[in-house]
């Protein structure tokens, strides 16, 4: 058994290593530092991997902050336009097409609203979060399962405290594949948006590599936004796991009826 | 059937509702003067924005550059999405090797590939096509995979019973099985694919509708901006129209036999 499992583990590992080693012989035929293969890219990665964490540290923090934004407003509003039927199918095409309208399209508008600092940064990726958690949370309030409605209104509930009480936990599941979308965006745009607005972060360290040719260094940074975007959907995923215990206990049990 | 026509026909109304509430608000914010007009731009000065640029012919070859690159690049990462879920289908130790590789590769930005493919593949078309297929092949890729795997057991045993072959039962139960699921991948990828493009030609500084989306705001002209954030919501609705047309074309069985409209 273990054998069999070490012999599948080694056969895990055969095509990442051919495609490496077949990416190392093209860079050393083609010998430019315009075309590094993964050895000098590692040693981009083991001479700037400080300089390279800080800045990823201000991209984190922008891509955070716009998040938890766009959570504050959003959720609130999707229950909001749930409940409240006719607005919310009004609105409802509305928020279709903003969904198809690519969130960097907005940065030339922000600009002109909040300049290039880190307010304007932190808007465009508020508004890229903010689409997925608006979308689902108003999917799920809308499609909420009428007994809830009928237990809230035995209960006396007022108004707020059915959408408080009943609307959002009832929504919780769907709100969580919403934030998972929101987050890997978030994580998107923030590089993005440094790019088009620079200051610091991981974004603007890329394009200054490229601006001096050092396409080895640029692919470090690349390594590292890949291995934090890894790290942080891994994250999200164990934590909705955990605070969603319930949800996803209920539906095991069904699957096993 | 009928019922089923008189619901279409009020949605429809109700989009146009919707669009016309837009178009009040809007003009009302811009001829009250809360936002400064220079930023906000009153819907007769974003019309005539975009006739003009209508009329100069930049929108159209930025349009039709934009949207042909999405399409080529979407068509590609699907194909080859799905060609990469049926090896993985047949030699599971391929799977295996991928898995690593796309767990690493999925989450890198569109916009951190850009400056570094510039070198390797200048600014014509083959910078687009990389840049989108790395994007999007993934959605079509995850869904072909875990689709494959969980078609029913009493289906393949029943190509078999038949005398199919290993390649025919994959070609004519397999796949057309797992068709739904492909697309709805195919579908999210259309809708990354958008935004990697624009990203790109925003980035790129050749041309596209990213590039003069750019150039217009560096010279502040705002209806313009306005009329070109407008275009690029509706290549979002032509994106998927497409994909919409061919799931019913290749995976239009489930929503026959489902009785659902797609």
């Amino acid at each position: 058994m273990s054998i069999l499992r070490s012999r599948q583990g080694y056969s895990a590992l055969v095509l990442p290593v051919v495609l490496l080693l077949a990416w190392q012989v093209l860079a050393w035929r083609a010998s430019t530092p315009l075309f590094p293969g993964p050895w000098q890219v590692a040693v981009s990665i083991w001479r700037l991997y400080p300089q390279i964490v800080g800045q990823i540290g201000y991209t984190l923090m922008r891509a955070a902050a716009g998040f938890f934004v766009a959570a504050i407003v959003m959720v609130p509003l999707g229950i909001l336009l749930g409940r409240l039927k006719a607005v919310g199918s009004v609105l409802e095409p509305i928020l279709d097409m903003l969904a198809t309208l690519p969130p960097p399209a907005v940065v030339p508008i922000v600009m002109l609203f909040a300049g290039t600092g880190d307010a304007a940064k932190i808007a465009v990726i508020a508004y890229a979060a903010g689409i997925p958690l608006i979308m689902n949370t108003y999917e799920a309030s809308k499609t909420l399962h009428p007994m809830a409605t009928l237990v809230a209104r035995s209960l006396r509930l007022r108004r707020l405290e059915t959408m408080v009480f009943i609307d959002l936990p009832a929504s919780l599941p769907m709100i969580a594949t919403g934030v998972r979308l929101a987050v890997a965006s978030a994580l998107l745009v923030s590089v993005t948006a440094e790019m088009l607005l620079a200051t610091n972060g991981i974004g603007v360290f890329l394009q200054r590599q490229q601006e001096n040719f050092q396409i080895a260094n640029g692919l470090a940074a690349i390594a590292f936004i890949s291995m934090v975007g890894l790290i942080v959907n891994d994250l999200v995923q164990r934590l909705e796991r955990r605070l969603l215990f319930w949800h996803y206990r209920s539906t095991e049990t069904q699957n096993d009826r | 059937m009928g019922s089923f026509r008189l619901l279409e026909i009020l949605a429809g109304f109700r989009a146009i509702i919707s669009f016309l509430i837009i178009i009040v608000t809007w003009q009302s914010i811009a001829s009250l003067g809360l936002v400064p007009e220079k930023y906000f731009p009153s819907i007769l000065a974003i019309a005539a924005g975009f006739r003009d640029m209508m009329m100069s012919g930049e929108l159209v070859s930025a349009e039709l550059r934009t949207i042909s690159r999405a399409l080529i690049g979407v068509a590609s990462a699907s194909m080859l999405g799905i060609g990469l879920a049926v090896l993985g289908d047949l030699f599971p130790s391929f799977r295996r090797g991928f898995a690593p590789i796309a767990a690493l590769v999925q989450p890198i930005p569109p916009a951190a590939l850009v400056p570094m493919a510039v070198f390797m593949l200048g600014l014509g078309p083959k910078l687009y096509a990389f840049i989108v297929i790395l994007v999007t092949v993934w959605p079509p890729y995850f869904n072909g995979v875990a689709a494959l795997a969980s078609v029913s057991d009493v289906q393949i045993r029943t190509g078999q019973m038949l005398g199919l072959s290993r390649w025919q039962i994959l070609r004519q139960i397999k796949l057309p099985a797992a068709m739904p699921e492909i697309f709805a991948g195919i579908r999210y990828a259309s809708s990354i694919s958008l935004i990697a493009v624009v990203v790109a030609e925003m980035l790129a500084g050749h041309d596209g509708l990213g590039f003069l989306l750019i150039r217009k705001a560096f010279a502040i002209r705002i209806p313009e901006v306005y009329a070109l954030m407008f275009v690029c919501a509706v290549n979002g609705l032509i994106m998927n129209t497409i994909v919409n047309g061919l799931r019913w074309k290749f995976a239009g069985w489930q929503s026959r036999m489902t009785g659902q409209a797609a």
